[in-house]
């Protein structure tokens, strides 16, 4: 069954099914959630709120819609709604010292080799956006036309975008490895 | 040749995006300019390392919590289910029943018959957010949950008391000192309340989170309650107290009294 059809089916009811999507989905969205929070226990939370929502307003999935289309950008809106709701109380918004801590789980923190460890704080300084295109694009190796959909504009934009963002990356990258 | 053309070249000629003809152009470039070249390695290595960077797996807490909101879910849809199985005897279930109830409010009350429809609907509205929230705050597994309940409060025009109780329990008992500022902020929304005007007055003897008590301290002043004079007094007096604290409450006295 394909995940449109899953999705029909929670839409008029079988919740059941629902799981089913979870099954396909959670990883990747947790993958995508954890990047842009760079909190590992925080983007489990906020994985969670993208499948209480994807039960609660199973109403407005557009039949046709491409689920993964639709499901990023319910994740998406959680992420924004997460930071919303906190802004201005929590001044480490990302604390670039604390993110290999955040990020890394015990046994797996001595096996982090120190390009990554360099490339977590060089994404760490990126903005929101262009963060959230270089997951979309290289951690999770969407199409540019994927990325297009769920952030509702063009290919040529996106493009333009992730380029920008990569250069910028660079940049951040080659200035810490100095440090 | 510009440096944003070349790096967005180089990114695609790294993705295998050109075309043969742009890809030779670009290597005669890579193999002339030294910068470039640079510029070419630098890129790779962290388009390399992006691509490398390992999958994260999430515990197994979250599969767990799934199933258990899943079941909630579905307990919850049971008794609506039936009802959805046959929209059209539904629909026209509604309809017969709007225009009953439509005729019966107009014949009562004889009035407009709308405004009076629109008030049921607001009410159940306001009934069904309420239990939402009620039910968000009470979600112990999760502060973002509770955080965004108390930001739904905010939107509301004037809670009722219910709403307000639960608020100030979260306000003085959260574990988590967001959610509490969260309450709080909420609460300050709606001071001219008599109830929450007195909730407030009652918590500020009880706050012990430094955090909140300065913020409600300060929101004393702002409301020019006298009435706390006594309670800034205990804690200005109070070795207990965090300096900050004691600093605020002083402040407050001097511009209460």
């Amino acid at each position: 069954m394909t995940d449109e059809q899953i999705m029909e089916a929670v839409k008029t009811g079988d919740l059941q099914q629902a799981s089913m999507l979870f099954d396909r989905y959670h990883k990747r969205l947790f993958n995508f959630l954890a990047r842009m929070a760079m909190d590992r226990e925080l983007a489990e939370d906020l994985t969670q709120n993208v499948f209480l929502r994807m039960i609660k307003y199973r109403n407005s999935y557009r039949e046709g819609a491409k689920f993964q289309s639709w499901i990023y950008q319910v994740a998406r809106n959680v992420f924004s709604d997460h930071y919303q709701t906190i802004k201005n109380r929590k001044s480490d918004f990302v604390d670039v010292e604390k993110i290999g801590d955040r990020m890394a789980e015990s046994d797996e923190t001595s096996m982090m080799d120190e390009q990554e460890r360099l490339l977590h704080r060089s994404m760490a300084l990126l903005s929101e956006e262009q963060r959230e295109l270089l997951v979309l694009t290289r951690y999770q190796q969407m199409k540019y036309e994927e990325v297009a959909t769920i952030m509702d504009t063009t290919v040529a934009n996106i493009k333009v975008k992730v380029h920008r963002a990569i250069a910028k990356l660079r940049e951040h990258y080659f200035e810490l490895e100095k440090i | 040749m510009e440096k944003e053309k070349l790096e967005g070249l180089i990114i695609d000629y790294i993705d295998g995006r050109l075309s043969e003809e742009e890809k030779a152009s670009l290597e005669k470039e890579l193999a002339n300019n030294a910068d470039a070249y640079q510029l070419y390695e630098q890129t790779r290595e962290v388009m390399q390392a992006m691509d490398r960077s390992a999958k994260l797996e999430p515990s197994f807490k979250l599969k767990k919590n799934f199933d258990q909101i899943l079941k909630e879910e579905i307990a919850q849809q049971k008794p609506t289910k039936v009802v959805s199985m046959y929209p059209t005897l539904y629909r026209a279930a509604a309809a017969v029943f709007l225009v009953l109830s439509g005729v019966a409010i107009g014949y009562w009350i004889n009035k407009n018959q709308q405004r009076e429809a629109e008030m049921l609907a607001l009410q159940q509205q306001m009934q069904e957010m309420r239990e939402i929230m009620i039910s968000k705050l009470g979600n112990q597994e999760s502060a973002s949950q509770r955080m965004i309940a108390v930001s739904q409060v905010m939107e509301m025009e004037k809670p009722d008391d219910e709403i307000v109780k639960v608020l100030v329990k979260t306000m003085n008992e959260d574990v988590n000192t967001n959610v509490r500022m969260a309450a709080l902020d909420a609460l300050s929304k709606f001071h001219q309340d008599p109830l929450v005007r007195r909730e407030l007055i009652k918590s500020l003897a009880k706050q012990k989170d430094p955090v909140v008590q300065i913020a409600l301290i300060q929101l004393m002043v702002q409301m020019k309650e006298k009435g706390v004079v006594n309670d800034l007094q205990k804690i200005v007096d109070d070795n207990k107290s965090m300096k900050a604290v004691k600093d605020e409450a002083y402040t407050g006295l001097l511009r209460l009294s």
